[in-house]
């Protein structure tokens, strides 16, 4: 530590100390200090240099303190002997006085200083509550190390799929060898599995991931260890468990390494836990995003490893090279794919190998980037929502600053300079603002938990939420803002003022200045203008959400009760028993009292995972090149009937749709218009695969009408329906990739959905008792849950225009309310000289409306520029849409005008003879 | 005050600790607060550190009591840029002082009679 810095940080003590003793003790006690530095450097080294600052700090705030206390003591006691002390005091003495003068006065006043710091302490801890998630959604860094580097690679087919792709299995392996961007990479993805052997058998969400995910990412177990890639290669049948999990299940036992754990119904070995607050996969990229409570070896089988062209279903995450930039990688990566499908796809798929290309994503990005637009729009709202609550406080300070005029008045006669009343605002104002923003803080614990428990599933790492010293910082912050916003104007106002006019006012209370009244109004308009700018946003997005609530599914969401069950592979070993169990579950579902229709398939609708490529035999000339991408679902029972499609025309898939009957398909009508325009394709023939490269021929019978495969903000893609029952007993058995082994079951019934919850389990337990059932829910919670992030944006956002609006007609309220009553000699006199009530009446109403309708004025014409930023978070309006903007005008005219009716009414109570006796 | 106060403080023994040993280091000679600091720390063998807030906090008191005086700074005492603020033990200092040492030579009497201290 340089000298320099010493000397500087025992002036900075100094200056705590009284005027006098800094003037008799002052260079004697920095030699001392330096001594004391000196000193115990020599005894402790650098700890030394630290303990004796820390220590000669504290002892200087103690020892300033005594010293403060024993000079005021002695100051009364020369004041009751009447001797005269009119030292001036320094600024440390003055901000003390200053201090004890304000929190004085905020005792005195304690309906003032209630509504001041528990507006601040709302306001502030509704902000710091947004920050700290903000904080650990965008800012804090994924809980990686060095997750900078760390990206995801998806393979694409432009021509094909609108979407990127998972890689698929020989892809993996291949690029794993060649890649050159990329020190590591391991594939993974989500899987169920049937947990057993502990408690009650349920289904949990795994993941299987590559031998080489951990030290990708960089993260290893807390006890035990990850499995290796060796593991990974000879399939050994190992896991880790999630630190959740490992508690849930296993009570939090050390010991639980080396036990084994029933998947499936095949044992596992235990080999590692993994530490708290380790989630993968994230929630936010597009597929494979559930956070797993378990984690096997992903372990490719031979067959898998050759599956060229299919199985895209393995999303990529690899670590960078250091000094590899993500654009770098992209173009290697990009060059390296398309060269190993050129090099090792087989010739009939050579159309797909010359499609085939990667990209490279930030994992960061992948993750929150989808986030990110309306967590900045919630963060700005709830920070507008502050503004507006110290604009209202600012007024309230210049009220009572107004009220205080002749004390202020005095003090300045005596000598008070203009520094002096500004410090004794300012300080005030900081009192406030700090009581206001550690009440905050305390509150913003709740209301984050309160946000994230209403929050959407697919926010991401709502889990990793905490007040770190960032969002103390925010939160010390932004009362340090508040305090000067709150305390700058009232402070120039108040020192600005003419000490001898209040003066001369005698006690009188006149009516306040033309440029005080100026201060007044600028504040109501700032607060009307973004108040209003808020309610457009939140309007927009209530618009939106109503449109995005009024879309037509394709299905009827009423009366219907889904699950899922999903069949092991150690207990279903092959084709046969899985056919068996779904024969039987069918046929019992149709028989359950009060069930009138009952299928089943894949993929429930707003959420149909499968995508296909396709061949036409006959291809209409009408549909060349455009893309045969299709989203699929296998259906079984009556599927269709149960969720309420419609038949559009031909029929349905049906009972004689079984193994022995001709492939069918039916098709939507995105999908007849799209591939067959102005044709009939009923009869025509489709198949798997390319054109080269096909299954078997389908024949189309029948055409449903459009549902959603996605959320009900995305567009309807083509989409066809096949048989469960035609799909082979082979691949029913397939243990891998599991596609036709889990179902979801529906069930449409006259009466209340959930009344079916219980006879439902106990159908399933009589056919196979170790069974468990998933995704219980009725298909309206299926819709909801599907809006959830809407609504969840448009419920935060409305809710902090409310606020803002009332707190905007509070602020106004107030400002008319004092005018009227400072006015009341003026309103006195012009009663006497002959007006009306009610002209009076009307006169304020004017003063106040004159302002709202210029903070309107200026809010829409802002709102006019800031909606534009939330176009991604809109559905179906424009930012710029008429109706939201003169709505947000009716309603803001019209709250504000009873916010200024409400004071003005006091006119009429005006006794023009009481008023004129105050003169 | 400065008249009374001393009075009292004679007879209110125990002295504070920190009041004894600085009107110790004063006893013989005067001196600047660094010096009292380093005298005191020597002497009770690095035992007790006078920080600098406590220390002309102390002296403050000690003034304001009567016990102790500032003085002048001797001519050969230039030093640096300024010159140090010297301290003198008063009359009354010393009083005060001597009852404490009393007080404790007492206490030392006590232990060598019930044989804690052997000499």
């Amino acid at each position: 530590v340089a000298d320099h810095s010493r000397s500087w940080l025992a002036s900075v003590l100094l200056a705590l100390y009284p005027r006098e003793f800094r003037a008799r003790c002052g260079p004697d006690f920095i030699a001392a200090h330096h001594a004391c530095l000196v000193r115990e450097a020599a005894r402790l080294g650098r700890a030394g240099v630290l303990y004796a600052v820390l220590r000669t700090t504290i002892d200087s705030i103690w020892s300033a303190a005594v010293l403060h206390v024993s000079e005021r003591r002695r100051e009364r006691i020369a004041a009751t002997h009447n001797v005269p002390h009119a030292q001036k005091g320094s600024v440390m003495d003055s901000l003390w006085q200053d201090i004890r003068y304000a929190a004085r006065g905020m005792r005195r006043a304690p309906g003032f200083t209630a509504v001041v710091v528990s507006t601040l302490a709302i306001a502030i801890g509704a902000n710091t509550a947004m920050f700290a998630i903000l904080n650990a959604v965008l800012l804090r860094p994924l809980p990686f190390t060095d997750a900078d580097r760390l990206v995801m690679v998806y393979e694409e087919l432009p021509g094909a799929i609108a979407f990127p792709l998972g890689f698929s299995p020989p892809d993996f392996v291949g690029f794993e060898r060649r890649t050159t961007s990329l020190q590591s990479i391991a594939a993974f993805r989500n899987k169920d599995f049937e947990l057993s052997g502990v408690d009650q058998p349920e289904r949990i969400t795994a993941a299987a991931v590559s031998g080489t995910l951990f030290e990708t990412l960089g993260v290893t177990p807390a006890i035990g260890q990850a499995f290796t890639r060796e593991d990974d290669k000879s399939r050994r049948p190992v896991a880790v468990l999630s630190d959740g999990l490992w508690r849930r299940k296993f009570g939090g036992d050390p010991g639980v390494i080396g036990r084994a754990v029933i998947l499936d119904r095949t044992p596992y070995t235990i080999v590692g836990v993994m530490p708290r607050g380790f989630t993968f996969p994230n929630r936010g990229p597009h597929l494979n995003n559930i956070p797993a409570e378990l984690y096997v070896p992903i372990a490719f089988t031979a067959g898998e490893r050759v599956a060229f062209g299919s199985m895209y279903n393995n999303s990529v995450v690899g670590r960078l090279r250091s000094g590899i930039t993500v654009d770098q990688a992209q173009a290697e990566v990009k060059a390296t794919v398309s060269a190993q499908a050129a090099e090792l796809y087989p010739a009939y798929l050579a159309a797909l190998a010359k499609d085939l290309t990667a990209s490279v994503v930030p994992l960061r990005d992948e993750i929150v980037g989808r986030s990110r637009a309306a967590l900045r729009v919630l963060f700005a709202a709830v920070a507008c929502v502050l503004l507006i609550a110290c604009a209202d406080i600012a007024n309230l300070m210049l009220t009572r600053g107004a009220s205080r005029e002749r004390e202020i008045a005095v003090r300045a006669a005596l000598g008070a300079g203009r520094a002096r009343l500004i410090q004794l605002t300012l300080v005030e104002s900081l009192i406030l603002a700090v009581s206001g923003g550690v009440i905050g803080l305390l509150l913003s614990r709740w209301i984050s938990m309160a946000v994230v428990r209403f929050a959407p599933a697919n926010l991401p790492r709502l889990n990793e939420i905490s007040m770190d010293v960032r969002v103390l910082a925010f939160a010390a912050g932004a009362s340090l803002v508040t305090a000067l916003l709150c305390g700058v104007l009232p402070a120039l106002e108040i020192s600005r003022r003419d000490a001898g006019d209040a003066l001369k006012d005698g006690g009188r209370t006149g009516t306040p200045g033309r440029r005080q009244r100026r201060t007044f109004g600028g504040l109501v308009v700032a607060q009307f203008a973004l108040a209003v700018v808020l309610l457009v946003c939140g309007g927009l997005l209530i618009r939106s959400f109503a449109r995005l609530s009024a879309v037509e599914p394709g299905f009827r969401a009423d009366h219907v009760l889904t699950f899922a069950v999903s069949l092991p592979g150690s207990a279903y070993r092959d084709g046969a028993a899985v056919r068996a169990f779904y024969g039987r579950l069918m046929e019992a579902a149709d028989r359950l009292p009060g069930v009138s229709a009952s299928g089943a398939s894949t993929d429930l609708p707003l959420s149909v995972r499968e995508r296909r490529a396709f061949s036409i035999e006959t291809p209409p000339t009408a549909s060349r090149g455009v893309p045969r991408s299709v989203a699929h679902d296998w259906v079984m029972g009556r599927y269709f009937e149960a969720l309420g499609i419609e038949l559009k025309r031909g029929r349905v898939i049906g009972p004689p749709d079984g193994p022995d009957g001709e492939p069918v398909i039916v098709v939507n009508e995105t999908m007849a218009r799209r591939f067959w325009p102005g044709e009939d394709p009923i009869g025509q023939r489709i198949a798997w695969g390319t054109d080269t490269n096909h299954g078997r021929w389908m024949r189309i019978v029948g055409i449903v009408s459009d549902v959603k495969q996605g959320p009900l903000s995305t567009a309807v893609e083509p989409q066809t329906y096949s048989a469960w029952l035609q799909v082979a007993d082979q691949q029913l058995a397939d243990n891998v990739a599991s596609a036709f082994r889990g179902m979801k079951i529906s069930l449409r019934t006259p009466g209340e959905p959930t009344a079916l919850a219980s006879a439902v389990r106990g159908t399933i337990q009589s056919i196979d008792p170790s069974l468990p059932i998933t995704a219980m829910q009725t298909m309206e919670q299926v819709v909801e849950t599907s809006i959830a992030p809407q609504r969840f944006n448009t419920v935060l956002l409305g809710s902090f225009a409310t606020v803002a609006l009332l707190l905007a007609a509070l602020g106004i309220a107030g400002v008319l309310s004092t005018s009227v009553s400072r006015r009341t000699q003026e309103l006195g006199v012009r009663m006497a000289l002959g007006a009306q009530r009610n002209d009076l009446l009307l006169m304020v109403v004017r003063q106040g409306m004159t302002l709202v309708v210029l903070g309107l004025a200026i809010g829409l014409v802002g709102s006019l520029f800031l909606a534009r930023w939330m176009s991604s978070l809109l559905f179906g309006i424009e930012p710029r849409d008429p109706l939201t903007f003169a709505g947000v005008a009716a309603v803001l005219a019209a709250v504000a005008f009873v916010a200024c009716y409400i004071p003005a009414r006091r006119t009429t109570r005006i006794d023009p003879i009481v008023a004129l006796r105050c003169e | 005050m400065r008249t009374i106060m001393p009075k009292l403080l004679e007879t209110a023994v125990p002295l504070e600790p920190h009041w004894f040993q600085i009107l110790l280091a004063l006893a013989d000679h005067d001196l600047h607060g660094l010096g009292i600091m380093n005298e005191v720390l020597e002497r009770t063998g690095g035992r007790m550190r006078l920080w600098p807030g406590m220390l002309y906090r102390n002296l403050a008191k000690l003034t304001d009591l009567g016990l102790a005086v500032e003085v002048d700074a001797p001519k050969d005492a230039e030093r640096g840029g300024g010159r140090p603020r010297y301290y003198r033990i008063t009359a009354a200092g010393r009083r005060a002082c001597a009852a404490e040492a009393e007080r404790l030579a007492a206490f030392v009497d006590a232990a060598r009679q019930k044989r804690v201290l052997k000499t």
